[in-house]
């Protein structure tokens, strides 16, 4: 696979990579002035233009100024996984180069350095969902945060009869693990379909919920959808009635400021490499009293208090859930990754990207025979920066496959791990474009220009 | 779900071009190979057999990774166990519907043996297919093979009735 220096290996494709201008010095502000004409489509805000913060932050991004095919990659998978800064790939080279060792065990230097800037890394992800350090447990990903979650705390809390909801809507590591524990335990599961603006029926969850339920399980904002669900007001409603919350928050802590104790979710997870981290390490946050409730979920070193030969004690949560050797190098590297999206500030990005959000979904509804899924945006309604959709008579794996070859541009097709959701839409898969910070007002026009070439490809077989 | 499904599936009353110089963006290599084009704009033996036909063998399989739906048909000439016919519907994308339709193309006239020999290896090959989409030449190749287990099954259910009935005749004789 392709290494980060320009040694070009076997590839399929040609790829050269264009280091970003090095003269380029400072990237003071440009006060863009308003645009005065008027636009059928969607005004080209300020905040999209020249100086937009996708400008500003692009050079950050290696990766993204390369060329694929002979033309400059556009690269719209970010609901997959985003790109890394500089910054973070220099965390990491650092980890390895001057502290690499293991932490939490030895007494030397390098551990207790190592030691130091992995808790460090966890102190910053705590901050940055406004949880303490206790809280946050390091783990793979998201997914085996949720798989953490349905066989510690769910094979221990529920039986027979007792439910768990969940939206129709979810990852398939948000449904999955759950079906596990409802074979183990003979629990159901209980799914809320969509209204007809396509987000989870939050009324219906509401009638849904009983003192049989015991768990709720939605996503903060949907990777297929677009849509927000209103988080806090669902863990309200499920306390009410004694039922807890696991959030799926991937879309979210990425894209937008998350306080764990506004939402009052009970558990809480994400995916360091959706946010500008590396892959290996994401988190599963819990309320400091379940966590200490909760048996261990993996066991090895670590999680340890004593160890006999026919029984061991356990140690005190986060460890508890940290069995053998962690990806130190990934959780600095995850640290590196929330420094700098803090230091543009989530609430930045975030209106950053609902402006570039509105964009692309206005000028993808504006390519004919383009049905978009989800709710539209309005005043009330806030999408997420991303859009599944179909063309009518061309299936979305051509779409994507005709854009990466003939325009460079990456999109993604097939189900986005949300088969049940494809099934209740009636399709098969979707293609789906979807952008994060460092994409730009140009990343989209280029996509649709794209778009409308490859559906005259495709049409012109009729 | 079903009318978005037939939306997809080609050869349904479409008019092809005869001959396709496919060029697109001047300069740019044009990567959609020529073949996977030639048979997604001009597709071989779409259609349907009835498949409650005992010289007809159906093998349906699917990818749920990527939506694809292929079925395809064999009709079988129960003399000499050789294939005189073959159609196929998928439901899918250009590689697929290639796969298919090149599937569909080598089997008509060969024994059943002989088609359980075809690869999904030579398929994609015959199609430039990179790695990437291997998987949809691995689909014909399992409907090539779902087919002529389908119709062997029902040989062999029909030639087990055939006993019964004439054990039972030999029986009551």
């Amino acid at each position: 696979m392709n290494t980060m220096e320009g040694v070009v290996l076997k590839l399929p494709y040609s790829f050269r990579i264009i280091k970003p201008n090095p003269k380029r010095t400072n990237r003071a502000f440009r006060t863009v002035p308003l645009a005065s004409a008027s636009v059928t489509v969607a005004s080209p805000d300020p905040i999209l233009g020249p100086g937009s913060l996708g400008h500003l932050t692009r050079p950050d991004f290696p990766i993204l100024h390369q060329e694929v095919n002979g033309k400059k990659l556009v690269y719209l998978d970010n609901a997959a996984t985003s790109q890394k800064p500089t910054a973070v790939l220099l965390a990491l080279q650092k980890y390895y180069e001057a502290w690499n060792s293991n932490v939490h065990r030895g007494i030397h230097y390098l551990s207790a350095k190592a030691t130091d800037e992995y808790e460090l890394a966890r102190h910053k992800v705590a901050n940055f969902i406004n949880a303490s350090s206790g809280e946050i447990v390091f783990t793979r990903n998201a997914t085996e945060a949720i798989n953490l979650v349905a066989y510690s705390w769910g094979l221990s809390n529920l039986k027979a009869g007792d439910e768990v909801i969940l939206s129709i809507a979810e990852h398939h590591s948000a449904i999955v693990p759950w079906q596990f524990v409802a074979q183990k335990t003979g629990a159901n599961l209980k799914f809320v379909s969509l209204t007809d603006n396509e987000v989870p029926d939050v009324g219906k969850l509401r009638e849904m919920l009983s003192k049989k339920t015991k768990l709720v399980v939605v996503h903060h904002v949907s990777n297929v959808l677009a849509s927000v669900l209103p988080v806090n007001q669902i863990v309200s409603w499920a306390h009410d009635i004694g039922a807890k919350v696991l959030v799926d928050a991937c879309q979210s802590v990425p894209h937008m400021v998350v306080d764990v104790k506004n939402l009052d979710a009970d558990f809480l997870v994400a995916s360091s490499h959706k946010m500008c981290g590396p892959t290996g390490i994401g988190f599963l946050y819990g309320k400091s009293e379940l966590l200490s409730a909760m048996p261990p979920f993996l066991g090895g070193g670590e999680m340890i208090a004593d160890v006999f030969l026919d029984h061991s004690t356990f140690a005190e949560p986060p460890s508890r859930f940290e069995a053998g050797t962690p990806a130190i190098g990934e959780a600095i590297g995850f640290g590196a990754a929330i420094d700098y999206l803090s230091g543009i500030g989530m609430q930045k990005i975030h209106d950053y990207e609902v402006d570039l959000a509105n964009y692309l979904y206005d000028s993808l509804q504006s390519v004919p025979n383009v049905r978009v899924y989800g709710p539209a945006p309005s005043q009330a309604v806030v999408r997420a920066a991303l859009c599944s959709f179909n063309v009518e008579d061309v299936h979305p794996t051509d779409l994507a496959t005709f854009l990466d070859q003939q325009h460079s541009i990456a999109i993604r097709s097939g189900h986005h791990c949300a088969q049940p959701l494809h099934r209740y839409l009636g399709i098969n898969a979707s293609a789906r474009a979807s952008l994060h910070f460092y994409n730009t007002k140009e990343d989209v026009d280029d996509f649709i220009v794209g778009l409308k070439d490859t559906i005259s490809f495709f049409t012109s077989f009729k | 779900m079903l009318r978005h499904a037939s939306k997809m599936i080609l050869g349904q009353g479409l008019r092809f071009p005869s001959t396709r110089a496919v060029t697109v963006g001047a300069g740019t290599p044009r990567m959609y190979h020529e073949r996977v084009v030639d048979h997604y704009s001009n597709p071989r033996n779409v259609g349907s057999f009835d498949k409650n036909d005992p010289n007809v063998g159906t093998g349906l399989v699917g990818a749920p990774a990527c939506g694809d739906v292929m079925k395809l048909q064999i009709r079988v000439d129960e003399e000499n166990g050789k294939i005189v016919d073959a159609c196929f519907k998928t439901v899918g994308w250009g590689s697929a519907i290639a796969s298919s339709s090149v599937a569909t193309e080598w089997v008509k006239g060969k024994q059943m043996e002989e088609v359980l020999s075809i690869k999904n290896t030579e398929i994609a090959k015959h199609l430039s297919l990179p790695p990437v989409k291997l998987h949809c030449s691995m689909l014909a190749e399992d409907a090539i093979k779902a087919a002529v287990k389908d119709y062997e099954s029902k040989r062999a259910k029909s030639n087990a009735s055939e006993e019964a009935a004439s054990v039972e005749k030999a029986a009551d004789a």
